[in-house]
């Protein structure tokens, strides 16, 4: 399968067995986001959305169906290549932050560049400017517990982008967070977007998210039930017509 | 090695728990250490003190009976006997009654033919014949009481109700116990009063292969006398002495792996405990890019690092205190030069490092090959 998407989920059921019955969690569902989108998941919870995110992030296989990320076929990958693709391609944002408590700002960030080439020196310079673009350059040697809600989740993204990751995934990245911290969030990952030109697929509860995203696929009961431009491209678009 | 960081920050995770996994490793193998040299001394002295072609030969009803000192010429002319020095216990002490070591007295003549392992030159030994209050002194009791050659001292009975004037004519080395001191039994005899009586001959044969011969020869031919004999090789006199202690040589053997098992099970408790509370780290770990075996490799060099450290602490502990023990107790005569030897050091430090592997192993292996999302889940 090759694919010019920076996601392209082709016919994906991901079926989870609990005791006699099974459970669909996405049942055939067919979606392509291109490249340097800022797209949104959304749904009401158990829709299947996570399950979505786990399958892009090549953390949970499909039961059938094809996965490709970055115009690779990750499917039929046998668990360590999928290690190593992961490690290069994706940058993983998760709800509660989940950084590594006993390490700080800085550890937690070089963490994914430990298992690249780059020398201390260089490692140092990456973790640098990740935290700088995250706004938290003053905050390297604050251990997790040391930082607000919202600075640890600036953390938990410079950690997915200082790999220089294909596409950056979060799930509900703003679910734990006040209204305030939530906003920041949501406009330094348009920064990212529109900056650096990351694809980013996000899961998301937060009516708020609509402004920010190009588009929004809306999950319903593991189906696709509908496809619409977020309002920051219609907002786009009318600029443009008014222009 | 750029994971070490990894591996620190996570032993120091609880610094609580981790010390008090290092100390019990570190007691449990300082005991065990401990316990497993006593034995291994014991042999060591064996080994190292026992010529293969020397012969005891002591009274039938028991080592501390004495013998008539004729015998000797008896057995000077058994076949295959080449030296026969009869041996006395004199038991005295230099100043005080904690001032013990062994010392005895023997005859002179045949005493260098007997103890070419002995480090005594061919000018002491002469020294020793010429001089009748010359005595030979192990190089732990010259150091002990700071003597020197030449210098005059004197011995206060213990068993007898007379004192020994004598004169250091020379030091003992090589393979000598280290806090023996001999003199002549002749100046022992007169001082007595000539009873004529001997604890012990040596007897040297002329061919290791010859010895159950001459054995068989002594024992026979003093059988029905008025002091049954009893012979065997040096080794196994000296064992006589070291086998009283056998059982609990066997007994510390026993009881230091129980121990040391003991600990395996709670550090392989307290290693479940602290993987389990990080599957969720774990998971992430893993979802960033980290293969399994990195994962494994990690957490087992954490516990192998915990048990090696433990091992250290106890083991070095072990060492010194058998160290500092030698020192203060040399009138235990050959127990003296007491010391760890190599193989229980390396034998110790090989079972901490097992210690910390298997006890992680099972929820090490677990927890890093469990399903991504699942921890996760239920986890997070
Ligand atoms: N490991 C699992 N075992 C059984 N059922 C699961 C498992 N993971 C998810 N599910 C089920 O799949 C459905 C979708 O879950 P999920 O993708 O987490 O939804 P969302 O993220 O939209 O809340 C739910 O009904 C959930 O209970
Ligand atoms: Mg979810």
């Amino acid at each position: 399968m090759d694919s010019k998407f920076a996601v392209d989920l082709e016919h994906v059921v991901r079926t989870y067995k609990r005791d006699e019955f099974e459970v669909h969690a996405l049942d055939d569902v067919t979606i392509q986001v291109p490249e340097s989108r800022f797209v949104a998941i959304m749904g009401p919870s158990g829709s299947g959305k996570t399950t979505m995110l786990n399958l892009i992030a090549g953390i949970d296989h499909p039961t059938s169906g094809r996965v490709a990320v970055g115009g690779e076929e990750i499917t039929g990958m046998k668990e360590r290549d999928l290690a190593a693709w992961r490690a290069r391609h994706i940058g993983l944002v998760f709800q509660f932050y989940n950084l590594i408590p006993v390490l700080t700002a800085f550890e937690n960030v070089e963490l994914p560049l430990l298992l690249t080439n780059l020398g201390k020196a260089e490692r140092r310079e990456h973790v640098e400017t990740a935290l700088k673009v995250v706004g938290l350059a003053d905050r390297m040697d604050h251990y997790p517990r040391q930082l607000s809600g919202g600075q640890e989740q600036r953390v938990a993204i410079a950690r997915a982008i200082v790999t220089d990751p294909t596409i950056v995934v979060a799930d509900e990245p703003t679910g734990d967070l006040d209204a305030k911290s939530a906003e920041d969030i949501l406009g330094l990952m348009v920064d990212l977007n529109q900056q650096f030109h990351k694809t980013i697929v996000m899961v998301t509860h937060d009516p708020r998210a609509e402004r920010y995203v190009d588009t929004v696929y809306r999950l319903d009961k593991g189906v696709l039930a509908g496809v619409e431009p977020g309002k920051r491209a219609r907002g786009a678009e009318a600029a443009e017509a008014s222009a | 090695m750029k994971y070490a960081m990894l591996v620190l920050k996570n032993l120091l995770r609880s610094k609580r728990r981790t010390i008090l996994t290092v100390l019990s490793i570190a007691v449990s193998l300082f005991i065990f250490s401990a316990l497993v040299s006593l034995p291994a001394v014991a042999n060591r002295v064996l080994s190292d003190t026992a010529s293969s072609v020397r012969v005891a030969c002591h009274n039938k009803a028991g080592v501390t009976y004495s013998m008539p000192e004729a015998y000797k010429q008896r057995i000077a002319m058994t076949k295959h006997v080449v030296a026969v020095v009869p041996q006395s216990w004199f038991g005295g002490i230099y100043h005080e009654m904690s001032d013990q070591f062994p010392n005895f007295a023997i005859d002179p003549e045949q005493a260098e033919t007997m103890w070419p392992d002995w480090g005594v030159s061919a000018e002491q030994w002469q020294s020793f014949r010429d001089l009748r209050t010359a005595c030979l002194v192990g190089p732990g009791t010259m150091k002990r009481f700071s003597l020197h050659i030449g210098q005059q001292i004197q011995l206060r009975g213990t068993l007898y109700h007379f004192n020994v004037q004598l004169k250091i004519v020379g030091v003992m080395g090589g393979k000598a116990p280290p806090n023996f001191l001999v003199f002549r039994r002749d100046y022992l005899e007169e001082a007595e009063g000539r009873p004529g009586l001997v604890d012990n001959f040596w007897v040297r044969v002329d061919k290791s292969e010859n010895v159950p011969q001459v054995i068989a020869a002594l024992d026979e031919g003093f059988a029905n006398s008025s002091a049954e004999t009893k012979s065997e090789t040096e080794a196994a006199f000296v064992s006589t002495f070291i086998n009283q202690f056998k059982f609990f040589f066997q007994l510390a053997e026993v009881l230091g792996f129980v121990v040391v098992i003991t600990i395996g099970l709670v550090a392989a408790n307290t290693a479940a405990m602290s993987i389990r509370e990080r599957r969720g780290e774990i998971a992430v770990m893993r979802s960033i890019g980290f293969t399994s075996r990195t994962i494994l490799s990690l957490l087992l060099s954490e516990s192998l690092l915990i048990g090696l450290i433990g091992g250290i602490v106890g083991c070095g502990a072990a060492f010194l205190v058998l160290h500092l023990f030698a020192v203060g107790a040399s009138a235990m005569g050959a127990f003296g030069d007491i010391q760890m030897p190599a193989f229980v050091l390396v034998g110790t430090l090989v079972i901490a490092a097992l210690i910390g592997i298997l006890s992680a192993l099972v929820p090490a292996m677990s927890a890093s090959r469990r399903n991504i999302v699942d921890a996760l889940r239920t986890v997070v």
